[in-house]
Protein backbone atom coordinates (compact mmCIF):
# COMPACT_ATOMS: atom_id res chain seq x y z
CA UNK A 1 0.00 0.00 0.00
CA UNK A 2 1.62 3.61 -1.13
CA UNK A 3 1.16 4.95 2.64
CA UNK A 4 3.08 2.57 4.17
CA UNK A 5 6.04 3.11 1.95
CA UNK A 6 8.90 5.76 3.60
CA UNK A 7 11.18 6.53 0.70
CA UNK A 8 14.79 6.45 1.37
CA UNK A 9 15.92 8.96 -0.96
CA UNK A 10 14.55 12.79 -1.89
CA UNK A 11 15.41 14.18 -5.23
CA UNK A 12 12.15 15.91 -6.84
CA UNK A 13 12.57 19.34 -6.66
CA UNK A 14 9.29 21.44 -6.01
CA UNK A 15 8.39 25.07 -7.14
CA UNK A 16 7.57 27.62 -4.98
CA UNK A 17 4.56 28.54 -6.68
CA UNK A 18 3.80 24.74 -6.85
CA UNK A 19 3.77 24.75 -3.10
CA UNK A 20 1.77 27.46 -2.63
CA UNK A 21 -1.18 25.47 -5.16
CA UNK A 22 -0.62 22.42 -3.00
CA UNK A 23 -1.19 24.23 0.16
CA UNK A 24 -3.86 26.19 -1.60
CA UNK A 25 -5.49 22.82 -1.61
CA UNK A 26 -5.06 21.31 1.02
CA UNK A 27 -6.24 24.39 3.37
CA UNK A 28 -9.24 23.73 1.10
CA UNK A 29 -9.66 20.12 2.02
CA UNK A 30 -8.67 20.56 5.74
CA UNK A 31 -8.46 23.96 6.87
CA UNK A 32 -4.68 23.44 7.72
CA UNK A 33 -3.01 26.23 6.40
CA UNK A 34 1.03 26.98 5.91
CA UNK A 35 2.96 29.22 5.16
CA UNK A 36 6.02 29.87 3.07
CA UNK A 37 7.67 30.29 6.63
CA UNK A 38 7.12 26.32 7.27
CA UNK A 39 8.48 25.42 3.69
CA UNK A 40 10.81 22.96 5.21
CA UNK A 41 7.80 21.06 7.05
CA UNK A 42 5.83 21.12 3.74
CA UNK A 43 8.86 20.09 1.35
CA UNK A 44 9.73 17.27 3.52
CA UNK A 45 6.65 15.80 4.14
CA UNK A 46 5.55 16.39 -0.13
CA UNK A 47 8.60 14.94 -1.25
CA UNK A 48 8.10 12.06 0.96
CA UNK A 49 4.54 11.73 -0.52
CA UNK A 50 5.93 11.80 -4.30
CA UNK A 51 8.11 8.95 -3.34
CA UNK A 52 6.30 6.97 -1.67
CA UNK A 53 3.84 7.11 -4.83
CA UNK A 54 6.29 6.42 -7.35
CA UNK A 55 5.53 10.26 -8.89
CA UNK A 56 7.76 11.36 -10.82
CA UNK A 57 6.92 15.06 -10.23
CA UNK A 58 4.93 17.30 -8.23
CA UNK A 59 2.65 17.60 -11.00
CA UNK A 60 2.36 13.73 -11.27
CA UNK A 61 2.05 13.78 -7.65
CA UNK A 62 -0.79 16.68 -7.47
CA UNK A 63 -2.86 15.20 -9.98
CA UNK A 64 -2.77 12.09 -8.23
CA UNK A 65 -3.71 13.33 -5.14
CA UNK A 66 -6.81 15.27 -6.62
CA UNK A 67 -7.85 12.28 -7.94
CA UNK A 68 -8.14 10.61 -4.15
CA UNK A 69 -6.04 7.45 -6.09
CA UNK A 70 -5.33 4.92 -3.40
CA UNK A 71 -6.89 7.03 -0.80
CA UNK A 72 -3.65 9.74 -0.95
CA UNK A 73 -5.44 12.23 0.71
CA UNK A 74 -5.72 9.96 3.84
CA UNK A 75 -2.17 9.62 3.43
CA UNK A 76 -1.27 13.18 2.88
CA UNK A 77 -3.09 14.46 5.84
CA UNK A 78 -1.70 11.59 7.83
CA UNK A 79 1.81 13.19 7.03
CA UNK A 80 0.83 16.46 7.66
CA UNK A 81 -0.61 15.45 11.30
CA UNK A 82 0.58 14.35 14.41
CA UNK A 83 -0.69 11.28 15.42
CA UNK A 84 1.03 10.18 18.17
CA UNK A 85 -0.67 11.81 21.26
CA UNK A 86 0.85 12.34 24.68
CA UNK A 87 -0.34 13.76 28.16
CA UNK A 88 -0.77 17.81 27.91
CA UNK A 89 -0.98 18.08 24.36
CA UNK A 90 -1.76 21.16 23.21
CA UNK A 91 -1.72 22.77 26.62
CA UNK A 92 -2.45 26.11 25.88
CA UNK A 93 -6.25 24.84 25.49
CA UNK A 94 -5.66 23.41 29.03
CA UNK A 95 -4.78 26.63 30.17
CA UNK A 96 -7.84 27.85 28.24
CA UNK A 97 -9.91 25.72 30.18
CA UNK A 98 -9.10 26.42 33.74
CA UNK A 99 -8.21 30.77 33.11
CA UNK A 100 -11.13 31.43 31.30
CA UNK A 101 -13.52 29.02 29.71
CA UNK A 102 -14.50 27.12 33.89
CA UNK A 103 -14.68 30.73 35.18
CA UNK A 104 -17.63 31.17 33.08
CA UNK A 105 -18.85 27.83 33.56
CA UNK A 106 -18.62 27.66 37.20
CA UNK A 107 -20.32 31.32 37.85
CA UNK A 108 -23.81 30.29 36.27
CA UNK A 109 -23.83 26.58 38.78
CA UNK A 110 -23.88 26.77 42.80
CA UNK A 111 -20.51 24.86 44.17
CA UNK A 112 -21.77 21.32 44.24
CA UNK A 113 -23.33 21.26 40.94
CA UNK A 114 -21.68 19.16 38.08
CA UNK A 115 -19.68 20.29 34.98
CA UNK A 116 -19.03 17.27 32.38
CA UNK A 117 -16.61 17.64 29.51
CA UNK A 118 -15.93 15.34 27.21
CA UNK A 119 -12.59 14.56 25.17
CA UNK A 120 -13.95 12.78 22.09
CA UNK A 121 -12.35 10.52 20.35
CA UNK A 122 -9.91 10.35 23.19
CA UNK A 123 -7.99 7.61 21.94
CA UNK A 124 -6.05 5.58 24.68
CA UNK A 125 -6.84 8.17 27.76
CA UNK A 126 -4.11 10.80 27.43
CA UNK A 127 -6.40 13.41 27.00
CA UNK A 128 -9.31 12.60 29.49
CA UNK A 129 -6.54 11.81 31.85
CA UNK A 130 -4.86 15.28 31.14
CA UNK A 131 -7.83 17.23 31.42
CA UNK A 132 -8.25 15.40 35.18
CA UNK A 133 -4.81 15.84 35.69
CA UNK A 134 -4.48 19.60 34.87
CA UNK A 135 -8.06 20.76 36.40
CA UNK A 136 -6.73 18.43 40.08
CA UNK A 137 -3.51 20.53 39.88
CA UNK A 138 -4.50 24.01 38.21
CA UNK A 139 -8.06 24.94 38.73
CA UNK A 140 -8.16 26.11 42.60
CA UNK A 141 -12.27 25.21 42.55
CA UNK A 142 -11.51 21.84 41.61
CA UNK A 143 -13.05 21.29 45.03
CA UNK A 144 -15.88 22.67 44.95
CA UNK A 145 -17.95 21.10 41.80
CA UNK A 146 -18.64 17.43 40.65
CA UNK A 147 -16.96 17.56 37.44
CA UNK A 148 -17.38 14.23 35.00
CA UNK A 149 -15.21 13.78 32.78
CA UNK A 150 -16.40 11.02 30.01
CA UNK A 151 -13.65 9.87 27.02
CA UNK A 152 -15.30 8.62 24.05
CA UNK A 153 -13.92 6.83 21.10
CA UNK A 154 -15.16 4.64 17.65
CA UNK A 155 -11.89 1.97 18.98
CA UNK A 156 -12.74 -0.50 21.63
CA UNK A 157 -9.60 -1.43 21.60
CA UNK A 158 -8.35 1.90 22.26
CA UNK A 159 -10.71 2.59 24.81
CA UNK A 160 -9.56 -0.80 26.48
CA UNK A 161 -6.06 0.63 27.17
CA UNK A 162 -7.61 3.61 28.15
CA UNK A 163 -9.03 1.76 30.97
CA UNK A 164 -6.14 0.08 32.17
CA UNK A 165 -4.14 3.50 31.62
CA UNK A 166 -0.59 2.17 30.94
CA UNK A 167 1.66 4.63 29.23
CA UNK A 168 5.30 4.83 28.39
CA UNK A 169 7.76 7.13 28.78
CA UNK A 170 6.89 8.92 25.23
CA UNK A 171 3.28 9.65 26.38
CA UNK A 172 4.31 11.06 29.69
CA UNK A 173 7.44 13.57 28.08
CA UNK A 174 5.39 16.59 28.44
CA UNK A 175 4.48 15.78 32.68
CA UNK A 176 6.87 16.81 35.38
CA UNK A 177 8.76 14.24 37.35
CA UNK A 178 6.38 15.37 40.51
CA UNK A 179 3.28 14.96 39.11
CA UNK A 180 4.36 11.29 37.50
CA UNK A 181 5.29 10.33 40.71
CA UNK A 182 2.19 11.84 42.64
CA UNK A 183 -0.08 10.48 39.70
CA UNK A 184 1.67 7.47 38.25
CA UNK A 185 2.99 3.90 39.22
CA UNK A 186 5.84 1.72 37.76
CA UNK A 187 4.81 -1.53 36.24
CA UNK A 188 7.67 -2.44 34.73
CA UNK A 189 9.14 -2.50 31.71
CA UNK A 190 9.62 1.54 31.39
CA UNK A 191 5.83 1.76 31.66
CA UNK A 192 3.74 3.53 33.96
CA UNK A 193 -0.19 3.33 35.43
CA UNK A 194 -2.06 6.12 36.01
CA UNK A 195 -3.51 6.27 39.75
CA UNK A 196 -6.37 4.19 39.79
CA UNK A 197 -8.89 7.05 41.74
CA UNK A 198 -8.33 8.80 37.74
CA UNK A 199 -8.94 5.63 36.32
CA UNK A 200 -12.09 4.77 38.13
CA UNK A 201 -13.52 8.38 37.78
CA UNK A 202 -13.24 9.07 34.41
CA UNK A 203 -15.92 6.86 32.04
CA UNK A 204 -14.60 5.49 28.85
CA UNK A 205 -17.55 4.94 26.41
CA UNK A 206 -18.28 3.83 22.63
CA UNK A 207 -19.32 7.04 20.38
CA UNK A 208 -19.52 7.61 16.58
CA UNK A 209 -19.25 11.52 15.95
CA UNK A 210 -21.37 10.98 12.67
CA UNK A 211 -24.08 8.88 14.49
CA UNK A 212 -27.36 11.07 15.42
CA UNK A 213 -28.24 7.47 17.08
CA UNK A 214 -25.21 7.21 18.81
CA UNK A 215 -24.76 11.12 19.91
CA UNK A 216 -27.81 10.94 21.46
CA UNK A 217 -27.03 9.77 24.41
CA UNK A 218 -24.83 12.30 25.07
CA UNK A 219 -25.86 15.78 26.50
CA UNK A 220 -25.59 18.33 28.52
CA UNK A 221 -21.97 18.77 28.13
CA UNK A 222 -19.97 21.96 29.24
CA UNK A 223 -17.21 21.79 27.40
CA UNK A 224 -15.88 19.31 24.77
CA UNK A 225 -12.43 18.07 23.36
CA UNK A 226 -13.08 17.60 19.74
CA UNK A 227 -9.01 17.57 18.59
CA UNK A 228 -8.02 16.22 15.16
CA UNK A 229 -10.58 13.90 14.41
CA UNK A 230 -12.90 16.40 11.69
CA UNK A 231 -10.17 17.03 9.61
CA UNK A 232 -10.28 13.26 8.23
CA UNK A 233 -13.93 13.47 7.64
CA UNK A 234 -15.42 15.17 4.23
CA UNK A 235 -17.58 18.13 4.29
CA UNK A 236 -21.23 16.42 4.40
CA UNK A 237 -19.38 14.20 7.61
CA UNK A 238 -18.07 16.88 9.52
CA UNK A 239 -21.34 18.92 9.21
CA UNK A 240 -22.75 15.94 10.37
CA UNK A 241 -20.46 16.20 13.60
CA UNK A 242 -20.76 19.39 13.90
CA UNK A 243 -24.34 19.43 14.64
CA UNK A 244 -24.43 16.12 16.64
CA UNK A 245 -21.61 18.07 19.04
CA UNK A 246 -23.83 21.16 18.91
CA UNK A 247 -26.12 19.24 20.67
CA UNK A 248 -24.32 17.88 23.03
CA UNK A 249 -23.41 20.89 24.54
CA UNK A 250 -25.09 22.87 26.82
CA UNK A 251 -26.25 26.42 25.50
CA UNK A 252 -23.10 28.42 26.19
CA UNK A 253 -21.21 25.65 25.85
CA UNK A 254 -17.31 25.33 24.26
CA UNK A 255 -15.34 23.07 22.05
CA UNK A 256 -12.00 23.11 21.37
CA UNK A 257 -10.67 21.64 17.92
CA UNK A 258 -7.10 20.48 16.91
CA UNK A 259 -4.69 23.63 16.61
CA UNK A 260 -5.17 23.06 12.27
CA UNK A 261 -8.65 22.68 12.50
CA UNK A 262 -11.82 25.35 12.23
CA UNK A 263 -15.14 25.01 13.09
CA UNK A 264 -16.31 28.07 11.28
CA UNK A 265 -14.95 26.34 7.92
CA UNK A 266 -17.36 23.69 8.72
CA UNK A 267 -20.47 25.30 10.26
CA UNK A 268 -22.36 28.54 11.41
CA UNK A 269 -23.65 26.68 14.15
CA UNK A 270 -20.97 27.72 16.79
CA UNK A 271 -19.78 31.37 18.03
CA UNK A 272 -15.89 32.24 17.71
CA UNK A 273 -14.62 33.16 21.16
CA UNK A 274 -10.85 34.14 21.40
CA UNK A 275 -9.35 33.68 25.13
CA UNK A 276 -5.90 34.71 25.58
CA UNK A 277 -4.57 30.84 25.37
CA UNK A 278 -6.98 29.81 22.72
CA UNK A 279 -9.28 30.15 20.29
CA UNK A 280 -12.68 27.93 21.22
CA UNK A 281 -15.89 27.91 19.91
CA UNK A 282 -19.18 28.43 21.65
CA UNK A 283 -22.57 27.03 21.08
CA UNK A 284 -24.98 29.88 21.53
CA UNK A 285 -26.05 30.55 25.25
CA UNK A 286 -29.83 30.82 23.23
CA UNK A 287 -30.96 29.55 19.64
CA UNK A 288 -31.63 32.61 17.71
CA UNK A 289 -32.33 30.66 14.63
CA UNK B 1 -11.98 13.78 45.02
CA UNK B 2 -13.94 16.08 43.19
CA UNK B 3 -14.30 13.48 40.05
CA UNK B 4 -17.19 11.82 39.50
CA UNK B 5 -18.02 9.43 37.23
CA UNK B 6 -21.06 10.27 35.28
CA UNK B 7 -20.79 8.90 31.54
CA UNK B 8 -23.41 9.42 28.58
CA UNK B 9 -26.65 10.63 29.38
CA UNK B 10 -29.35 13.16 28.12
CA UNK B 11 -32.96 13.73 26.55
CA UNK B 12 -32.58 10.97 24.52
CA UNK B 13 -31.38 7.82 26.31
CA UNK B 14 -34.13 5.89 24.93
CA UNK B 15 -32.02 6.28 21.70
CA UNK B 16 -34.90 6.79 19.39
CA UNK B 17 -35.15 9.38 17.19
CA UNK B 18 -38.50 8.14 15.43
CA UNK B 19 -41.08 9.79 17.31
CA UNK B 20 -39.33 13.32 16.17
CA UNK B 21 -39.59 12.18 12.86
CA UNK B 22 -43.18 13.91 11.94
CA UNK B 23 -41.97 17.32 13.23
CA UNK B 24 -40.31 18.43 10.44
CA UNK B 25 -43.60 20.91 9.48
CA UNK B 26 -43.58 22.11 13.09
CA UNK B 27 -44.01 25.33 14.29
CA UNK B 28 -41.12 24.93 16.47
CA UNK B 29 -38.13 25.12 14.94
CA UNK B 30 -36.05 23.21 17.41
CA UNK B 31 -38.49 19.91 16.48
CA UNK B 32 -38.00 20.75 13.10
CA UNK B 33 -34.28 21.04 13.84
CA UNK B 34 -34.36 17.69 15.19
CA UNK B 35 -36.81 16.12 12.73
CA UNK B 36 -33.75 17.20 10.08
CA UNK B 37 -31.06 15.32 11.50
CA UNK B 38 -33.11 12.65 12.18
CA UNK B 39 -33.13 12.59 8.48
CA UNK B 40 -29.71 12.66 7.41
CA UNK B 41 -28.80 10.48 4.56
CA UNK B 42 -32.09 8.82 3.77
CA UNK B 43 -32.94 8.51 0.75
CA UNK B 44 -36.56 8.18 1.31
CA UNK B 45 -36.98 11.33 2.89
CA UNK B 46 -35.55 13.82 0.06
CA UNK B 47 -38.79 14.87 -1.32
CA UNK B 48 -40.09 16.00 2.58
CA UNK B 49 -36.39 17.33 2.87
CA UNK B 50 -36.46 19.61 -0.14
CA UNK B 51 -40.20 20.72 0.63
CA UNK B 52 -39.02 21.47 4.19
CA UNK B 53 -35.86 23.40 2.59
CA UNK B 54 -38.38 26.05 0.57
CA UNK B 55 -40.09 26.64 2.97
CA UNK B 56 -37.37 27.10 6.45
CA UNK B 57 -36.61 30.31 7.26
CA UNK B 58 -34.50 29.34 10.37
CA UNK B 59 -31.12 29.45 9.43
CA UNK B 60 -29.95 26.64 12.14
CA UNK B 61 -32.37 24.60 10.69
CA UNK B 62 -31.95 24.88 7.37
CA UNK B 63 -28.54 23.86 7.78
CA UNK B 64 -29.16 20.79 9.09
CA UNK B 65 -31.76 20.05 5.84
CA UNK B 66 -28.86 20.50 3.77
CA UNK B 67 -26.77 18.68 5.82
CA UNK B 68 -29.34 16.16 5.26
CA UNK B 69 -29.39 16.24 2.08
CA UNK B 70 -25.34 15.85 1.84
CA UNK B 71 -25.66 13.33 3.43
CA UNK B 72 -27.71 11.89 0.88
CA UNK B 73 -26.01 13.01 -1.90
CA UNK B 74 -27.67 11.95 -4.44
CA UNK B 75 -29.08 13.96 -7.95
CA UNK B 76 -32.52 14.49 -6.05
CA UNK B 77 -30.71 15.83 -3.30
CA UNK B 78 -28.83 18.25 -5.52
CA UNK B 79 -32.67 19.08 -7.26
CA UNK B 80 -33.76 20.00 -3.79
CA UNK B 81 -30.88 22.70 -3.04
CA UNK B 82 -30.44 24.06 -7.08
CA UNK B 83 -33.28 26.26 -6.14
CA UNK B 84 -31.69 28.30 -3.25
CA UNK B 85 -29.14 29.34 -5.72
CA UNK B 86 -31.95 31.92 -6.92
CA UNK B 87 -32.77 32.73 -3.66
CA UNK B 88 -32.55 36.42 -2.46
CA UNK B 89 -30.88 35.70 0.54
CA UNK B 90 -27.15 35.78 0.22
CA UNK B 91 -26.62 33.69 3.26
CA UNK B 92 -29.07 31.25 1.77
CA UNK B 93 -27.59 31.02 -1.76
CA UNK B 94 -23.75 30.70 -0.13
CA UNK B 95 -24.90 27.67 2.24
CA UNK B 96 -26.28 26.18 -0.81
CA UNK B 97 -23.23 26.29 -2.95
CA UNK B 98 -21.26 24.88 0.14
CA UNK B 99 -23.47 22.50 0.31
CA UNK B 100 -23.49 21.39 -3.29
CA UNK B 101 -19.76 21.36 -3.47
CA UNK B 102 -19.83 18.66 -1.15
CA UNK B 103 -21.34 16.86 -3.60
CA UNK B 104 -18.90 17.01 -6.71
CA UNK B 105 -20.15 13.94 -8.61
CA UNK B 106 -24.09 14.20 -7.89
CA UNK B 107 -23.58 17.87 -9.30
CA UNK B 108 -21.65 17.46 -12.72
CA UNK B 109 -24.54 16.85 -14.80
CA UNK B 110 -26.45 19.96 -13.48
CA UNK B 111 -23.30 22.07 -14.55
CA UNK B 112 -24.44 22.23 -18.30
CA UNK B 113 -28.05 23.53 -17.99
CA UNK B 114 -26.93 26.01 -14.89
CA UNK B 115 -24.21 27.32 -17.53
CA UNK B 116 -26.82 27.79 -19.81
CA UNK B 117 -29.34 29.38 -17.31
CA UNK B 118 -30.74 32.53 -19.22
CA UNK B 119 -29.73 34.42 -15.14
CA UNK B 120 -26.33 35.53 -15.43
CA UNK B 121 -25.53 35.42 -11.56
CA UNK B 122 -27.00 31.84 -11.72
CA UNK B 123 -24.16 31.05 -14.23
CA UNK B 124 -21.58 32.68 -12.45
CA UNK B 125 -22.44 31.51 -8.98
CA UNK B 126 -22.47 27.81 -10.35
CA UNK B 127 -18.81 28.40 -11.41
CA UNK B 128 -18.32 27.76 -8.32
CA UNK B 129 -19.75 24.34 -8.43
CA UNK B 130 -16.46 22.87 -10.14
CA UNK B 131 -14.11 23.98 -7.95
CA UNK B 132 -14.05 20.03 -6.29
CA UNK B 133 -14.99 18.81 -9.23
CA UNK B 134 -11.68 16.55 -11.11
CA UNK B 135 -9.76 18.89 -13.16
CA UNK B 136 -10.41 17.24 -16.13
CA UNK B 137 -14.12 16.93 -15.53
CA UNK B 138 -13.82 21.04 -14.41
CA UNK B 139 -11.89 22.24 -17.26
CA UNK B 140 -13.98 20.62 -19.51
CA UNK B 141 -16.92 22.61 -18.39
CA UNK B 142 -15.89 25.72 -17.71
CA UNK B 143 -14.10 25.83 -20.92
CA UNK B 144 -17.56 25.39 -22.86
CA UNK B 145 -19.07 27.87 -20.44
CA UNK B 146 -16.48 30.21 -21.00
CA UNK B 147 -16.43 30.09 -25.03
CA UNK B 148 -19.83 30.87 -25.46
CA UNK B 149 -20.04 33.50 -22.05
CA UNK B 150 -20.78 37.17 -23.10
CA UNK B 151 -20.96 38.09 -19.40
CA UNK B 152 -17.29 39.17 -18.58
CA UNK B 153 -17.91 38.87 -14.85
CA UNK B 154 -19.11 35.18 -15.71
CA UNK B 155 -16.14 34.37 -17.16
CA UNK B 156 -14.01 36.32 -14.53
CA UNK B 157 -15.98 33.83 -12.11
CA UNK B 158 -15.14 30.70 -14.40
CA UNK B 159 -11.21 32.01 -14.84
CA UNK B 160 -11.13 32.21 -11.07
CA UNK B 161 -11.83 28.45 -11.01
CA UNK B 162 -10.06 27.33 -13.65
CA UNK B 163 -6.52 29.15 -11.97
CA UNK B 164 -7.11 26.54 -9.15
CA UNK B 165 -8.31 23.67 -10.90
CA UNK B 166 -7.26 23.79 -14.69
CA UNK B 167 -5.62 21.79 -16.72
CA UNK B 168 -3.15 22.75 -19.87
CA UNK B 169 -6.56 22.41 -22.08
CA UNK B 170 -8.09 25.78 -21.09
CA UNK B 171 -4.86 27.59 -22.03
CA UNK B 172 -6.29 28.36 -25.47
CA UNK B 173 -9.99 28.68 -24.26
CA UNK B 174 -8.40 31.22 -22.17
CA UNK B 175 -6.41 33.41 -24.60
CA UNK B 176 -9.33 33.11 -26.95
CA UNK B 177 -11.28 34.92 -23.89
CA UNK B 178 -8.75 37.46 -23.25
CA UNK B 179 -8.83 38.67 -26.66
CA UNK B 180 -12.87 38.71 -26.63
CA UNK B 181 -12.71 40.89 -23.68
CA UNK B 182 -9.32 43.20 -24.45
CA UNK B 183 -11.60 45.82 -24.09
CA UNK B 184 -12.35 44.84 -20.53
CA UNK B 185 -8.59 44.74 -18.94
CA UNK B 186 -9.41 42.87 -15.68
CA UNK B 187 -9.98 40.00 -18.44
CA UNK B 188 -6.85 39.84 -19.89
CA UNK B 189 -4.87 40.43 -16.82
CA UNK B 190 -7.40 37.47 -14.88
CA UNK B 191 -6.46 35.57 -18.07
CA UNK B 192 -2.43 35.69 -17.41
CA UNK B 193 -2.69 34.86 -13.84
CA UNK B 194 -4.47 31.95 -14.48
CA UNK B 195 -2.48 30.89 -18.19
CA UNK B 196 1.06 31.50 -15.62
CA UNK B 197 -0.32 29.19 -13.06
CA UNK B 198 -1.65 26.49 -15.06
CA UNK B 199 1.62 25.98 -17.65
CA UNK B 200 3.83 27.06 -14.91
CA UNK B 201 2.77 24.07 -12.41
CA UNK B 202 3.35 21.77 -15.64
CA UNK B 203 6.90 23.02 -14.99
Amino acid sequence: MSGSVVPESRSVHIEQEEVQRFCEFLYRRTGMSFTQGKRYFIDRRLEDRIAATGSSSFQAYFSLLRADADHEIEHLINSFTVNETYFYREDHQLRCMTSSLLGGIAGLKPPGSTIRIWSIPCSTGEEPYSIALWLMENWPQVDNYNIEIVGSDIDTRALKAAAEGIYGERALMRLSRDIVSRYFKPVGDGTHQIDEGLRGSIEFTRANLIDPQDMVRYRDFDLIFCRNVLIYFDDASRRQAAENLYDCLRPGGYICLGHSESMSRISPLFGVRRFPNAIVYQRPEADHG
Amino acid sequence: MPLVKGGAKGAGDSGDLAPQRPTLASSDAESRWTAARALAGRAEAVPELAEALCRETVPRVREAIMTALMRVGDSASVEAILPCLRSQDAGLRAAAIESLQAMPDAIAPFLPPLFGDGDSDVRLLATELARNMKASEATRLLCDLIEREQHPNVCAAAIDVLTEVGTPLAIPVLERCAARFAETPFLPFAVSVAVARISGSEG
